[in-house]
């Protein structure tokens, strides 16, 4: 079967009309929980995976897919209007999304994050289908190696989006790193800095200490001050909509952002993550005037919604031709189509063409529904900002507290949730980067396994970094990096000198 | 303001959290070998730069102004206390008791005083939650005191 | 097995047990309310879907909802701390690890296997694949155990030290005379991974996670761990027996219905007999050995004899781990 008959074939499997209505039901659901803060895709689809075991395959897969995606439109709600962000993901977003909306453009950042990530799944979509074999060996051309040297190269590019000093950026990172460590480790199975608490076995929830971090220190900051400057002014309709001037600035950060989703996402793991961070760090770096990310650039919202829209498309090559699953979800994915008895795998494009080009088309149709359905709720959520925070800021904690305790309805994390509230607060206050402190969180443990696994590999050789060509690629961008940043940041140091 | 106090105290916390974790990492956790390393050589790298980047941001503060910012005491106990008793309450009171403790202690702190909206905030609030947790999500959740022991 | 049988059932055991008839009335009144079943992994993942699949029909039986809770954390150990805190009508679908090897490996892990637990039945047991990639030198196990012969030579990936597939690489290595090259990973996704980009030699992997990469020629399975062929890879060679191997050599994982310590053995009887009812049918028979499981109805005397064997077994492959390292 050529590609195009495939989705001609996919075109029929998911316009079935069974097939359609649970991509729009997936849809709508998605969007509602992942408004919800915390409340992310994996609690969605656990509430709607006793239905996937009465529909048929293709329905059940589709609806599961558009939850996925949904509740990453919905999460964005949430980053943007409150800056309450449940996944590392949406924590870029908040990064100029929530300035956006307190200078009172929060409908042209709710229209910019969903523009983006439409854009974004559907030339991800298209790379999926032009590519899919290439991305498909791409997984398997990985080694530990290779992920260890990606990952810290990841994390020094994204060192600069904090503001503000090098070295206060790099204290947030290790600072996260550290925190990573907290838990069983996976290469000795000793228990790190768990002091003797099985809750904290298998590490510091990643919810808790993102809502911590950004969303109650905010609360926390805003209380007083929210009250003096009172409820924003209201908004015409017309201010919802991006000027043309915003408009021709989205289309570049876009196509970038779509890129680097594109790529990474097709690597299982954390694919999603980090291609949102560099996304945001290469947006920075290539604007013209890189002061004004962090204080409301519509660039910093575009590029990471896109790259990380796109990335969960392309996340689905490695789970459905190599039957390797990147995250949790990919992985609950996978388990849906065993039950219905299709086997993912390098025999699924042969056994199930129709199953996995009927996926990818209901791909695009889900984000249509997304778009058409979320486009006019942007009123609504930017009314919502009118109701005085006094209001707003009790019913925001219980939302994070029941948001926290979904996970995995664990009352330990609401408590851990007060102390990283406290922590991030007199961090923003001191003008740290509670960003990277999440990215560190998040790549520290990766590094660290895949740095000592690849060690384990070469029987205790370090060579295998500059053997192994990709290691080395991104062994010398990371070294290119640091020293092209040095010397900027000395050349800066000089005329400030030289200015005062 | 002589000093930037913010980045002074921040340096020294940081450091001194570095030297701790290399510490505690160095004791209780085994270092191991290039080839297999062990779960202590991260934490205690990882400890000493943090020491060392801790250094840096304190030493240079300390001859250079800095900005005052307030810091909201009476906004952060009341958060904090907040999440502690929705956290150590839940499975004894149920949620719904749960969140109308919690939001009265939360609304404490707003600029507005007075008892009067804040029951109404109260009963708004865990009408939500009953509507959209309990009913909608069907979260598993203690909803009423003695659900679960 | 009809309502009648049941009821009868259940207040044989009563007897049987010398509780008093209060006991036996309380057996036909239960439950009063919901069942809890707690299980240690998220939603989709394999216990959860064992849960699920016994949840339903174990509903429909009791005549009372039967919520199955998820409540993933420290490989299934939280659920059964959750199980044990809440009390009420509480019980755990769990894996074998949190019954047999985690009195080990974590030290408060704050309950008592042998004490705390009563087992009700077991659900499914698998075993494990020794796998390797398409282009290894050897074909069968006696090949694989030639290549071994020189020490650390041949490396395998596990997920995670302690985990049921380090442990059973562990025995076969010990059982085989070899020393095998430990490489931890999180998931049997990126042992496959690993093996199809050719970093490691070896895995002993759940059958389903292997048979996918089988079929299309990547990757080929040496040997089955179980006692007997195992239906869902019938062509893979039960390695006990073979290559100089004892004849009584067995891995398995398995997937079991647990109560606390103090629930009414009437009870227990009652959920015993539902569950191998449920279990009795081809329809849950065919779904466990799509998803890699094997049906196991038997007693609650099975699974204890089961967790007293493993607890033993498995302890001592941790001793002999932990002494050479």
């Amino acid at each position: 079967m050529t590609t195009m008959e495939g989705l001609a074939h996919g075109l029929a499997v998911a316009l079935q009309p069974g097939v359609l209505i649970y991509s729009l039901l997936g849809a709508v659901l998605g969007t509602l929980v992942g408004v919800l803060p915390g409340i992310g895709a994996m609690a969605a689809i656990t509430l709607l995976l006793p239905i996937t075991y009465y529909i048929s395959s293709e329905a059940a897969l589709v609806m599961l897919a558009a939850v996925y995606y949904g509740a990453q439109y919905g999460g964005a709600v949430a980053s943007i209007l409150l800056r309450l962000p449940g996944t590392p993901q949406s924590a870029v977003t908040t990064l100029d999304g929530y300035p956006m909306a307190q200078q009172g453009r929060a409908g042209v950042a709710l229209f910019t994050a969903m523009i983006s990530s439409f854009a974004g799944s559907m030339l991800g979509i298209v790379i999926l289908v032009l590519l899919a074999g290439g991305l498909s060996q791409l997984a398997t051309s990985f080694g530990a190696a290779d992920y260890a040297a990606m990952m810290v190269l990841g994390l020094v590019a994204a060192s600069t989006i904090g503001e503000g000093r090098l070295s206060k950026s790099l204290a947030m990172v290790v600072l996260g790193v550290i925190l990573g460590c907290v838990g069983t480790d996976v290469n000795s199975g000793a228990q790190r800095f768990t002091f003797g608490q099985v809750q904290l076995l298998d590490g510091i929830n990643l919810v808790a200490l993102a809502m911590g971090l950004f969303g109650l220190a905010e609360i926390i900051g805003n209380i007083r001050k929210a009250e003096h400057d009172g409820p924003p002014a209201r908004v015409s309709l017309r201010e919802l909509v991006p000027t043309r001037d915003d408009l021709r600035r989205l289309v570049a950060p876009i196509a970038r952002g779509t890129a680097l989703g594109g790529f990474f996402g097709a690597l299982p793991g954390t694919g999603s993550t980090i291609s949102s961070f560099l996304s945001y760090a290469l947006e920075r770096r290539v604007a013209r005037q890189p002061e004004r990310f962090g204080k409301g650039a519509i660039e910093g919202v575009a590029g990471p919604e896109a790259a990380n829209n796109s990335a969960s498309i392309t996340a689905f090559v490695p789970t459905l031709t190599l039957g390797i699953p990147g995250d949790p979800i990919m992985a609950l994915m996978l388990g849906a189509l065993v039950i219905h008895g299709i086997q993912p795998g390098p025999m699924m494009l042969e056994a199930h063409p129709d199953m996995f080009w009927g996926l990818v088309i209901s791909f695009g149709i889900g984000n249509l529904f997304l778009l058409v359905l979320n486009l006019p709720l942007i009123g609504i959520w930017v009314a919502m900002l009118r109701i005085p925070f006094r209001w707003l800021y009790p019913a925001i904690i219980i939302f994070v507290c029941l948001g926290v305790y979904s996970v995995r309805g664990s009352t330990f994390d609401i408590v851990m949730v007060a102390g990283i509230g406290v922590i991030g607060y007199a961090l923003t206050q001191a003008a740290f980067s509670p960003a990277l402190l999440l990215l560190g969180f998040v790549l520290g443990p990766l590094i660290e396994t895949n740095l000592r696994r690849a060690l384990l590999i070469s029987r205790g050789d370090p060579m295998i970094f500059l053997e192994r060509p990709i290691a080395c690629g991104f062994g010398i961008a990371t070294v290119a990096l640091l020293i092209y940043g040095f010397v900027k940041h000395r050349k800066h140091g000089l005329q400030e000198k030289r200015g005062s | 303001m002589r000093r930037d106090l913010y980045d002074l105290g921040w340096g020294v916390i940081l450091a001194l959290t570095g030297l701790a974790v290399a510490g505690y990492a160095w004791v209780s956790y085994d270092m191991g070998s290039l080839r297999r390393m062990g779960p202590g050589f991260f934490p205690v790298t990882l400890g000493l730069l943090l020491a060392g980047l801790g250094a840096l941001i304190a030493i240079p503060a300390m001859g250079r102004p800095g900005q005052r910012r307030p810091f909201a005491w009476p906004e952060t106990i009341a958060v904090v206390t907040a999440l502690l008793v929705f956290g150590l309450a839940l499975d004894g009171l149920g949620v719904l008791l749960t969140t109308a403790l919690t939001v009265l202690i939360a609304s404490a702190v707003a600029p507005r005083r007075g008892l009067g909206w804040r029951l109404g905030l109260t009963i708004a609030v865990t009408a939500l939650v009953w509507l959209v947790f309990v009913q909608g999500l069907n979260m598993s959740l203690p909803v009423w005191p003695g659900a679960w022991r | 097995m009809n309502h009648r049988q049941t009821r009868r059932a259940a207040v044989a055991a009563a007897l049987l047990a010398g509780c008093a008839l209060s006991s036996a009335a309380m057996a036909q009144d239960w439950p009063a309310g919901p069942v809890h079943i707690f299980v240690g992994f998220p939603a989709g993942s394999s216990p959860d879907t064992i849960a699920r699949l016994v949840a339903e029909p174990l509903a429909e039986a009791l005549g009372k909802p039967v919520v199955v809770e998820n409540r993933p954390g420290a490989g299934g150990v939280i659920a059964v701390q959750q199980m044990l805190a809440r009390g009420g009508d509480s019980f755990s679908i769990n894996i074998n690890g949190p019954l047999t090897t985690a009195q080990r490996l974590i030290p408060d892990l704050g309950y008592d296997p042998a004490t705390d637990i009563a087992p009700v039945g077991l659900i499914a047991t698998s075993p494990l694949v020794l796998a390797v990639g398409a282009d290894f030198p050897a074909d069968d196990l006696a090949g694989f155990i030639d290549a071994a012969a020189e020490p650390e030579a041949i490396s395998y990936g596990s997920v995670g030290e302690g985990s049921g597939a380090h442990l059973t690489a562990e025995l076969f290595a010990d059982a085989a005379g070899v020393q095998l090259f430990h490489i931890p990973f999180q998931s049997y996704a990126e042992v496959t991974t690993s093996i199809l980009g050719g970093e490691i030699d070896s895995g002993f992997m759940a059958p389903s996670a292997a048979l996918p990469q089988v079929e299309a020629g990547k990757m080929k399975m040496l040997g089955v761990t179980s006692a007997e062929p195992f239906a869902q890879v019938p062509d893979v060679p039960v390695i006990a027996g073979i290559a100089g191997l004892p004849d009584d050599f067995r891995a398995e994982l398995w997937n079991a219905f647990i109560a606390p310590a103090a629930t009414d053995p009437a009870v227990i009887e009652r959920l015993n007999t539902e569950l191998n009812t449920i279990l009795a049918d081809d329809k849950v028979r065919e779904r466990l050995l799509a998803m890699g499981w094997q049906a196991q109805p038997g007693t609650p005397e099975d699974l204890a004899q089961r967790i007293t064997d493993d607890t033993a077994l498995w302890g001592g492959v941790i001793d002999t781990v932990q002494a050479t390292q």
